[in-house]
């Protein structure tokens, strides 16, 4: 899959965006700042996957991590944030033992990481340069064959036909035991997310937690729990 | 002790320090006109090193929240590469990336929102969003 | 019949049993008891006539032979062989010498010899003696002439005293008691006399031994029956120490126990004059010990008289007719062993004359009735031991029997009396009593004249075989001391039965006067006892049940005697066959010179099959005298034989006989006249006599005072050593044990505090520093920080990672490095 032309350069455009963002992400003082970095990041990632022909998982990326979990860490992050930090009064790195160490780890982890990486490359390539250089006039054959977009400027891929079949065929048990896990986490997360005074008011709550949680909130202790 | 150090790095010694045919930046620029598979996996794994250190050294608890994301994501990524560079390689399973990747978007929403909701009871309880003050494990 | 003398012993012991174990349970009256008891020794002495009747009289008479119990098959095992097997004595050596032999024949021979079968015998003789070196002691009754004798004599005297004791004990508490010891007792005896083993004749010796015990301690809550019982019993244990040692020797030396092969064996053994001293001399001297102890001998006489606190008719069975008795049967069975020695043949002679004179001047001066009866029984024993050691051995088995007769008799007798006299024994209390107790008086008189020795009573024949042997011995050289003070002997035992009948029966009667203090020690009757304050007793006869065995034993004491006849009254022989007790015992009497069992010339009075003749005629080799002549000494030399001194003066055989004859009814003759005098006569004698001979009259008075010495020497000595040897252990080894209890809690102290200070001590410091060491360390890692333990996890993957793969890691650095880049 050696890219080239334009491709090539949205991928360094794209990647060099991702990358970027991503340690500003964890540089960023303000917490807003670092979640709207981290969006940055994941758009571009996402753009990266459009290069990579998963356009479905880009439209995914897009709507489900942007569209809804970064949406849910904005919301967390106005419920939490004290704005300390912005001011200036609080720290945003831990203390320098614990930065000292975690940085020359991760520098070691990055030269081997980069390494390995080449090393590996070079050991796929070998393996599989002949098929590769064997099946490339079909595959140019059947990218010709695709049907073209409404616009005509691009073929439509085939690449969400083949992740819906794979998904719903052979998948279709973890995509079932994934539903069952989410609805756990909804399930979890209003559980996890309700006050005390919402807890008493559907369900029974030991009374002496009531009660010391009344020296706040004097209504409690007309939630006495039902008979 | 310092053989080893220096046998460690020397590949890197080697490449800065050794003339190649072309010139040294002929290559690259050759190298970077046409990035392959492996510039890719690099990118997720720098990304995943960032997501790393974001983990390990930032004091707010949703900014490591918001690099766990960043390690996810760098994952799909590589998933996602590996994917492509399968497909071409004529493997029947080449679109099963694509499909795992979907299953740990579904997995990151979900820890994500259990992740935050633990995080709301914690503030309210101990009113702070500082982990280096959450250390009731502390002997 | 002679079979079924197995039945014998059996029958006793079964009345024993079953008074003894059921009688009291079951409340028998004394008709049963007696009934039972009396019954079931009638039956063991109608078995025992009829045997010995078959055995010796019948038309299939046996005698000479022995018969075993064991010979028709069936032989009971009672100590089999393989339990013992012999290392050392003189048959371990002989079976030894004998295997090796045979051994070395059988190595010596050539194959021919042995293809021709020659080495079969040779192999036997290994097999032989090897089992040869095992010992097998078998449980079977002998019969021969000198068990028929002495099982007549236990059953028939025996049954005389049971009969009179069922009237003599009427009354008693523990009627069921006496009856069952005395039934043990008879089982006993039976056993001794009826064994055909040394070991059987021991367990019948210490059986004898058990029931003297108990029945002297019959009335075991008066101290001095205890006493005399404990005596009895430990006088004797000193004796069977020394019969022990002796069947022993006898294992040792010969291989077996059973007599038949013993004497068989002996009898092939070297003799032993005096001054040499062998093997079958100490076995002689262990045996010999045994009878001293069981038949109150010189120094171990001293129980015989007290055990007259037993009941009477205790002593008249016990100490009269059987047990003591059984030291002569020993002897009498082992003549052999004694017989081969010369200096024990000399030292029987001596210590039993020793003891006859011993006795017999105790007996002058003793008070109680039982006491001089008992001294008379030590001084008749010591004739009887007389007998033996000069050689006349069937003549002491003649006068056991006559005396156990008249003895018996007069012990019986004076039973009636103190029955009569109310338990009264002092003689000084007593007299004319002829009067009042006649029966009694009659059969006294009886024993009286057969004791002083008057012929025709019985007990003349056999004391004056007794000293005639004595005086004409040629086994031992001392036979003229012998005789001298055998014959004083029997002058004393003149003198003081004399005495007990003019005091007891004759004269004035002493009873009528004063008071009465019951004289201390004697048997207490429970019944009719009457208040001390209260006129005198009269004396009454006794009943049938006492008076009747009196009668039939005073028969026998008259005309027992007729089976003995000494030759002088019947030309030379010994007359009768085998109704002559001397032939009759003579086969098993050995004889030292011929080295045959039984020598004399028996002639068959019966006409029914030929008998034994003379055989040192056709079988001697030491010479080749005619016929009748004088055989030459056994041991070689003789002393200074008085027979033959007076023979050589007279020039006439039969003549000098019957000068010892005419001496000994001179001196007992003379013994009744001074006893007449002393105590008829004139009975201000005995005191004027006592007064003079002041220091004598003392020393017999108070016995010579043996059992004052013997509690010095002994007794006292004894106590010392045990308070020695308490000491010792209470100080030396409690104190060595409580030592070692003190050391052990030392020791647990300094283990104590050594766990306390240096283990626990090491222990806390060590660990204590160790803990303080690191849990700061290891606290640290604690820190409450997740991202520290994230920071931990990826080091730990870095560190896996480089594990892992460190191998291609260096591998593919070192390919970089040598491709170059």
């Amino acid at each position: 899959m050696i890219l080239s032309g334009w491709e090539a350069v949205f991928f360094w455009v794209f990647s060099i965006a991702a990358i970027f963002a991503a340690l500003l992400t964890v540089m960023a003082r303000n917490t807003i700042h670092s979640a709207l970095f981290l969006i940055s990041s994941l758009v571009s990632v996402a753009a990266l996957f459009i290069i990579l022909q998963a356009e479905f998982l880009a439209g995914v990326q897009i709507l489900v991590y942007v569209g809804g979990v970064m949406v849910l860490f904005l919301f967390v992050i106005m419920l939490v944030n004290v704005g300390e930090e912005e001011r200036g009064q609080e720290e945003i790195f831990n203390r320098s033992r614990q930065v000292t160490t975690s940085v020359i780890f991760c520098g070691l982890l990055v030269a081997g990481l980069i390494y390995a990486l080449n090393v590996g490359y070079d050991g796929l390539q070998k393996r599989d340069a002949a098929t590769i250089a064997k099946t490339s006039a079909d595959r140019q054959t059947a990218d010709q064959n695709l049907n073209a977009s409404a616009t005509g400027a691009s073929k439509i891929t085939k690449g969400t036909e083949w992740v819906g079949n794979g998904l719903y065929r052979f998948g279709s048990l973890p995509f079932e035991v994934a539903s069952v896990l989410l609805l756990v986490a909804i399930i979890g997360s209003v559980m996890l997310a309700r006050t005390l005074k919402q807890e008493a008011a559907v369900d029974d709550v030991a009374p002496d937690v009531l009660e010391k949680q009344a020296i706040d909130d004097p209504e409690l202790l007309e939630m006495k729990a039902t008979e | 002790m310092h053989i080893f150090l220096l046998k460690l790095f020397t590949p890197f010694f080697s490449l800065l320090f050794q003339e190649p045919a072309q010139g040294r930046m002929a290559l690259v620029w050759e190298r970077a006109q046409h990035p392959d598979l492996s510039k890719f996996l690099i990118i997720g794994a720098l990304l995943f090193i960032i997501g790393v250190a974001g983990v390990l050294t930032r004091r707010n608890i949703i900014v490591i929240f918001m690099s766990i994301e960043l390690i996810l994501n760098a994952a799909n990524l590589n998933f996602l590469a590996m994917s492509r560079y399968l497909q071409e390689t004529g493997s029947v399973n080449a679109v099963a990336g694509q499909i795992f990747a979907v299953f740990v978007i579904v997995v990151a929403a979900a820890e994500a929102a259990i992740g935050l909701g633990i995080v709301i009871a914690l503030y309210r309880n101990k009113e702070t969003i500082w982990v280096d003050e959450i250390d009731i494990l502390k002997w | 019949m002679y079979r079924y003398i197995w039945l014998v012993p059996l029958l006793p012991l079964a009345g024993a049993a079953i008074n003894g174990l059921l009688g009291r349970k079951l409340r028998f009256s004394e008709r049963l008891v007696g009934g039972i008891a009396v019954g079931s020794i009638a039956l063991a002495f109608l078995i025992t006539l009829a045997s010995v009747y078959s055995y010796a009289f019948g038309s299939n008479a046996i005698w000479p032979n022995v018969y075993v119990t064991s010979q028709d098959g069936a032989s009971y095992s009672w100590i089999p062989g393989g339990a013992v097997r012999f290392t050392e004595g003189g048959h371990a050596r002989s079976v030894a010498s004998a295997q090796e032999e045979a051994r070395k024949q059988f190595a010596a021979m050539t194959p021919e010899q042995v293809a021709q079968h020659e080495a079969v015998p040779v192999l036997r003789t290994i097999n032989e003696q090897e089992g040869a070196s095992l010992l097998d002691v078998e449980w079977s009754y002998q019969l021969d002439a000198l068990s028929s004798i002495f099982m007549l004599v236990v059953t028939g005297v025996g049954l005389c005293i049971f009969v009179f004791a069922t009237g003599y004990m009427h009354g008693e508490a523990g009627f069921y008691r006496f009856f069952a010891y005395m039934g043990l007792f008879m089982f006993s005896m039976l056993v001794l006399v009826m064994g055909s083993n040394f070991l059987m004749m021991f367990v019948g010796w210490e059986g004898v031994g058990l029931c003297s015990y108990l029945l002297i301690g019959y009335y075991f809550d008066r101290q001095e029956a205890a006493n005399a019982s404990r005596k009895a019993f430990i006088t004797n244990r000193v004796g069977d120490f020394g019969f022990a040692l002796a069947i022993f020797g006898v294992i040792a030396t010969f291989g077996t126990t059973q007599y038949t092969d013993v004497f068989a064996q002996a009898a092939n053994f070297p003799l032993e004059p005096l001054g040499q001293w062998g093997i079958l001399s100490w076995i002689a001297l262990g045996l010999f010990i045994g009878a001293c102890g069981k038949s109150a001998q010189l120094p171990l006489h001293v129980w015989l008289p007290d055990a007259m606190a037993g009941p009477t008719p205790v002593s008249a069975l016990i100490h009269a007719a059987t047990m003591v008795t059984a030291g002569l049967y020993m002897l009498t069975r082992t003549n052999v062993i004694f017989q081969h020695s010369q200096t024990m043949m000399t030292v029987v002679a001596v210590v039993g004359a020793a003891t006859a004179l011993f006795a017999a001047t105790i007996g002058i001066t003793q008070n109680d009735i039982k006491k001089v009866l008992a001294y008379s029984t030590v001084s008749q024993l010591g004739f009887m031991f007389m007998a033996c050691g000069v050689g006349a051995f069937a003549i002491g088995i003649f006068h056991v029997m006559t005396h156990a007769f008249f003895k018996a008799l007069m012990f019986l007798g004076a039973g009636s009396v103190i029955h009569g006299m109310h338990h009264e024994q002092d003689m000084r209390r007593m007299g004319g009593l002829r009067k009042y107790m006649p029966y009694t008086y009659l059969t006294f008189l009886a024993g009286w004249l057969a004791i002083c020795g008057i012929i025709p009573f019985s007990g003349f024949w056999s004391k004056d075989e007794i000293l005639w042997s004595a005086a004409s011995t040629r086994f031992v050289p001392v036979g003229w001391i012998v005789w001298i003070v055998g014959t004083i002997a029997a002058t004393c035992t003149a003198f003081y039965m004399t005495r007990l009948m003019a005091l007891t029966f004759w004269g004035k009667e002493r009873f009528l006067d004063n008071h009465h203090e019951h004289s201390a020690g004697h048997e207490v009757h429970d019944k009719d006892h009457e208040t001390p304050t209260h006129h005198a007793h009269i004396p009454h006869e006794s009943p049938a049940s006492m008076w009747v065995p009196l009668a039939v034993l005073a028969v026998l004491a008259t005309i027992g005697g007729f089976v003995g006849i000494s030759p002088a009254f019947t030309g030379g022989h010994h007359v009768g066959g085998r109704m002559n007790i001397v032939n009759f015992l003579d086969p098993i009497i050995w004889n030292p010179t011929t080295r045959y069992f039984g020598t004399h010339e028996i002639v068959d009075s019966f006409g029914k099959r030929p008998e034994l003749v003379e055989r040192h005629a056709t079988a001697s080799v030491l010479t080749t005298e005619p016929v009748h002549a004088e055989p030459p000494p056994p041991y070689g030399h003789e002393g200074f034989n008085l027979a033959h001194a007076i023979d050589s003066f007279i020039h006439n055989h039969t003549l000098t006989e019957w000068v010892f004859i005419n001496i000994s009814l001179l001196v007992a003759g003379f013994g009744m006249f001074l006893g007449w005098l002393f105590y008829v006569k004139n009975p201000r004698l005995p005191d004027i006599w006592a007064a003079r001979l002041r220091p004598l009259y003392q020393a017999s008075y108070h016995k010579y005072w043996v059992d004052e010495f013997f509690g010095w020497a002994v007794t006292r000595r004894t106590m010392d050593a045990a308070r020695a040897v308490f000491a010792f252990d209470s100080k030396v080894v409690d104190g060595a044990v409580n030592g070692s209890a003190g050391i052990t809690r030392f020791s647990s102290r300094v283990t104590g505090l050594t766990d306390r200070y240096l283990v626990d001590g090491l222990v806390n410091a060590i660990a204590a520093f160790i803990i303080r060491l690191m849990s700061p360390l290891l606290r640290a890692a604690q820190t409450g920080f997740t991202q520290n333990y994230a920071l931990v996890m990826v080091l730990g993957l870095v560190l896996a990672v480089i594990l892992f793969f460190g191998a291609d890691i260096t591998k593919a650095f070192r390919g970089v490095f040598a491709i170059g880049f």
